[in-house]
């Protein structure tokens, strides 16, 4: 069924407040794949479409969102003074409810949002909008042009088997106090943390060209860790366990093993605090990918992002040493680098079906062979560098956030099958082997970037050795990918990721995932930290 | 904009529902209205409404629940109070729940600006245009955002405390750029009014330091004598407001530990002098150019707070279980930071460096070693060679890595402080500032 601006009508009146008030009403619930959108939002989003047209707009679209984010924890720490360890719950359950409107008017974009869905306020925000976009007007620079895109009208569900919000409160906390309390069974380890993190986004997206589009994603965010202190010498460390963060349901938490990996990071820490310090200097790198997703996040990720290249981040995020000029011939890393753009990979964090443009997402080659291939796209960039098509990569955080290009899952492709980890690690004559995150940090055009780890082990002669402390490796971003000499194969590839990606002003945040297989870098500079 | 009705009756409602012995309720409440513009013409820009309920419920024996929402019916409300109850049913007890606060006598602060909580795109534009016209004039690309709001907050408890206030706030900052992309400038305004920000004022910065940067120098890494600006200062002290916790300071995890044997080491530097005599760092929500509120996250009311002074640590942030355990008061939050200054102008700071740098703002600094407080991040915006007490060549940035502990030691000239909002750590009042041997770790080619 076709729905164009100019079949809409105006039937605001017949859908009543009250019946749309509680959000809970529309929201939350998978629906099989394929099947249409609830009828309430449909009609709340023709409220909008026929008010834009009215005032004017020669484009407009809605997005209703319900947003959920349960948390619960637990944080054993020492009272003061004394050994007694004191066992902290937390637990909340955070709701967001709203609707907002784009519109675009005399070229310029314009959007207004507000929390009170009803037709009268989406009808009332819709001509905010439209006040937004005819001010704005006056000082425009080219007129909006947005990229071609189909007409869908769809209903889809991220894939979860168990729905987390489902399981009951107490056991998740059981689960979370378990792991936490055999972390800090050691009286060395001084403190212990585990959360579990569920978010919901579910929205509506409407627009004049005609989509009408409902889609639910669920995501999970594990984590564990412990803290030691040597008070004598005054060190701390921290070691955390790894979970991938997924778009998945409570299966991903059952598969994580919080409980087994606990004595782990339990004696992990305290080997760290005991160890010496790196001896700094250019070293070969074996990064895996619970430490190598953030290397790709910063220095390749961020770097092929349209409108970064083109300026629109310069107050803020910054720019890319990637100008247009470069794409396509522009050798980033050696031949072994082949790097994906892909909103529709498994469990990705930023995998949806449909992007807040209503593009339906892909999946495209940001780096071949070690070039520089593709940016990343939405519908009022595509042309400005001769493509014709969004790439699907626009997104807002909230219904009260303006969508605009944001990262979707960026992953490294695995080497062959028959490279192994230990056979990176068999290479290297002197080295470091980092697991885990610790701090990061890169330049406003992604060229300088310093990174830290979690957890450091020697590698000499070959062998992975015991662990150093205080490591962290700086490089300049073409200078590491060049460095890159060995990629392990698909059986050690695995997708790690982050819920808040900032960018964009007012800042944004944004999940996205970055898969990898443990790979290794030739001569980084590694420096002593503290 | 919500009123004190609107929010005690909200809050009221919401403690109507509760059955639980205890029940605390936030409410915020903001109009916003942004420009951003890129590329010499506006981007995106938008008007919004947001508001959110959160809802603490705690049981007799300290199992507590939090649940938020955003919508005000009285279902979403009964539907958030059910669920904060629900939550606290399920929970286990906290030890360190400290039992609800009674009423408060909370400060009253001036910081609401009637012009600016009313203003729209029509007000904004012409400092947009401003900057623009500034950029078309010397043939330069303006990218950049204006923003103001206008928030009302509220708290309420079963034990008989409520707080209302409302705030505006507005900030303008932009980033100049030439056409080759190889140079770079930048500068900054916020205040609770709009009427404050001035962007005919504000372009000719940022287009001297960008016609300034054009030819720049390649300069090595190295310790040097620095002057940062007040947003870089403000960079810096911002990540340090954080450092004042008396619970990591007693359990070994702070600057502010002392190596010793055992569980608490071998105590804190409270009341020792760590810091040269010209250092005074506190917190001041009466300071009328911040958009402070009254209260703080223990709702005790906001007060004026020495961290350090004149060089001595002076005060640990307690938290109320904290302050119970170790038998002190506790100590309001530090809500802003303001670092004290001297009567010397930027001018007269970099007339009396021999070889220096001028730093124009930070950029992505991130902890490397929470204990030491030692910090990496790289300089963004303008870095300008100073010889012989003038600023002479524009030179390339650097990463560094330093503790603002540090810098604030070696800190031996400052100006008078004026308020800085940036990315890295919100509003805070920051003089310019001298300091020596700064590490600048590497070369950033980033522009």
């Amino acid at each position: 069924m076709s729905r164009k601006f100019t079949r809409r009508s105006f039937i605001g009146s017949s859908v009543s407040a009250a019946s749309l008030l509680a959000g809970e009403r529309l929201f939350g619930e998978r629906a099989p794949d394929g099947t249409q959108p609830s009828a309430d939002l449909e009609k709340l989003g023709d409220v909008a479409m026929a008010e834009a047209k009215k005032q004017g707009a020669t484009y407009a679209d809605l997005r209703i969102g319900r947003y959920r984010n349960q948390f619960s924890g637990y944080r054993l720490s020492p009272e003061r003074g004394s050994n007694i360890t004191d066992e902290v719950p937390f637990v909340t359950d955070q709701n967001s409810f709203g609707f907002g409107v784009r519109v675009i008017v005399n070229g310029q974009w314009g959007f207004a949002a507000s929390p009170l869905v009803t037709a009268d306020e989406i009808a009332r925000i819709t001509r905010e909008a439209v006040t937004v976009a005819k001010a704005n007007a006056a000082a425009q620079a080219t007129p909006v042009q947005l990229a071609p895109v189909k007409v869908y009208r769809d209903r889809w569900t991220s894939k979860f088997d168990k729905d987390p919000f489902a399981i009951a409160m107490d056991e998740k906390l059981e689960l979370i106090r378990s792991a936490a309390v055999s972390a800090k069974k050691d009286p060395k380890v001084f403190s212990s943390f585990g959360a579990l993190g569920f978010q919901a986004e579910d929205k509506y997206f409407a627009s004049s060209e005609g989509s009408s589009i409902q889609q639910y994603v669920v995501r999970v965010y594990p984590l564990l860790s412990v803290t030691a202190v040597d008070f004598k010498n005054g060190i701390s460390r921290t070691r955390s366990y790894t979970v991938e963060p997924q778009t998945a349901g409570w299966e991903a938490i059952a598969k994580a093993n919080l409980l087994e990996n606990a004595p782990r990071i339990r004696s992990e820490v305290l080997e760290h605090l005991a160890a010496p310090p790196v001896k700094p200097g250019k070293k070969d790198l074996v990064l895996l990918p619970s430490h190598l997703w953030l290397t790709i996040h910063e220095s390749i990720g961020h770097s092929t992002e349209l409108d970064r290249a083109l300026g629109y981040e310069a107050n803020y995020a910054g720019t890319s040493f990637l100008t247009t000029k470069k794409m396509g011939n522009f050798r980033m890393g050696s031949e072994l680098m082949n790097v994906f753009g892909d909103r529709t990979n498994d469990r990705g964090l930023a995998t949806v079906k449909y992007d807040d443009d209503g593009v339906l997402t892909t999946k495209f080659p940001i780096i071949e062979r070690g070039v520089f291939k593709h940016y990343q796209t939405i519908r009022d960039q595509a042309h400005l560098i001769g493509e014709t098509e969004s790439r699907g990569c626009c997104y807002g955080d909230s219904w009260s956030s303006v969508p605009f290009q944001r990262m979707p899952n960026v992953w490294l492709a695995p080497g062959p099958e028959t490279v192994t980890p230990e056979d990176l690690i068999s290479g290297v004559d002197d080295g470091v082997l980092i697991d885990g995150n610790g701090s990061f940090s890169i330049d406003q055009q992604r060229y300088n970037f310093q990174f830290g780890g979690d957890a450091f082990w020697e590698i000499k002669g070959g062998k992975k050795g015991g662990m150093v402390s205080r490591v962290a490796y700086q490089a300049r971003t073409p200078d590491f990918w060049h460095a890159c000499d060995g990629i392990s194969g698909p059986s050690y590839w695995q997708q790690f990721g982050a819920p808040n990606d900032g960018k964009g002003e007012p800042a944004q945040s944004n999940a996205v995932s970055h898969g990898c297989s443990p790979s290794r870098f030739r001569q980084i500079n590694v420096l002593l930290t503290d | 904009m919500l009123s004190q009705q609107d929010v005690k009756n909200i809050i009221d409602q919401v403690i109507g529902y509760s059955k639980l012995p205890e029940c605390e309720v936030y409410v915020n409440w903001t109009e916003d209205d942004f420009i951003r513009f890129a590329n010499n013409g506006i981007t995106t820009s938008g008007y919004r409404i947001t508001q959110q309920i959160s809802i603490s419920s705690t049981t007799a024996d300290k199992r507590s629940g939090n649940a938020v929402v955003g919508e005000l019916s009285a279902e979403a409300l009964k539907n958030g109070v059910k669920q904060a109850e629900e939550l606290a049913a399920i929970s286990r007890p906290n030890p360190e729940d400290m039992p609800a606060l009674p009423a408060q006598k909370y400060p009253h602060l001036s910081n609401f600006d009637d012009y600016t909580a009313a203003a729209r795109g029509d007000v904004m534009v012409p400092q947009v245009k401003a900057i623009l016209a500034g950029a078309l004039q010397n043939k330069l690309v303006a990218a950049g955002y204006i923003q103001r709001s206008a928030n009302a907050v509220g708290v309420g408890n079963k034990a008989g405390l409520f707080g209302y206030h409302t705030y505006t706030d507005s900030s303008l900052t932009h980033t100049m750029r030439n056409a080759g992309g190889t140079s770079s400038g930048w500068a900054t305004q916020s205040s609770v009014s709009l009427k404050d920000l001035d962007g005919e004022e504000q372009v000719k910065v940022s287009i001297d330091k960008c016609l300034r940067g054009t030819n720049r120098k390649k300069l090595d890494p190295g310790k040097y004598t620095v002057i940062m600006e007040p947003a870089a200062v403000a960079d810096l002290i911002g990540r340090l407001g954080f450092a004042f916790g008396a619970r990591r300071a007693e359990q070994g995890q702070s600057f502010l530990s002392k190596p010793g044997e055992g569980q608490n080491g071998g105590g804190t530097y409270l009341g020792e002098k760590l810091f040269p005599e010209i250092i005074t760092l506190r917190s001041d929500p009466f300071q009328p150019k911040l958009a402070s509120t009254p209260w703080g996250p223990s709702l005790l009311p906001n007060e004026r707070v020495a961290w350090i002074d004149k060089g001595v640590v002076k005060n640990l942030y307690y938290d109320r279980f904290w302050a119970e355990k170790a038998g002190k008061k506790p100590t309001p939050y530090p809500a802003n930071l303001v670092l004290d200054g001297q009567d010397n102008s930027l001018a007269d700071l970099i007339a009396s460096v021999d070889r220096g740098l001028l730093v124009t703002r930070l950029w992505y600094i991130r902890v490397l070693q929470p204990k030491t407080w030692q910090l990496t991040g790289l300089t963004r915006d303008g870095v300008f060679l100073i010889e012989k007490g003038k600023v002479t060549d524009a030179v390339n940035n650097f990463r560094w890595n330093e503790s603002p502990v540090e810098v604030l030691q070696r800190t031996v000239k400052l100006t008078q402080p004026q308020r800085v909002t940036n990315d890295e750590s919100g509003s805070n009042m920051a003089p310019a500032l001298i300091t020596t041997d700064f590490n600048l770790a590497s070369i950033s080619d980033a522009v």
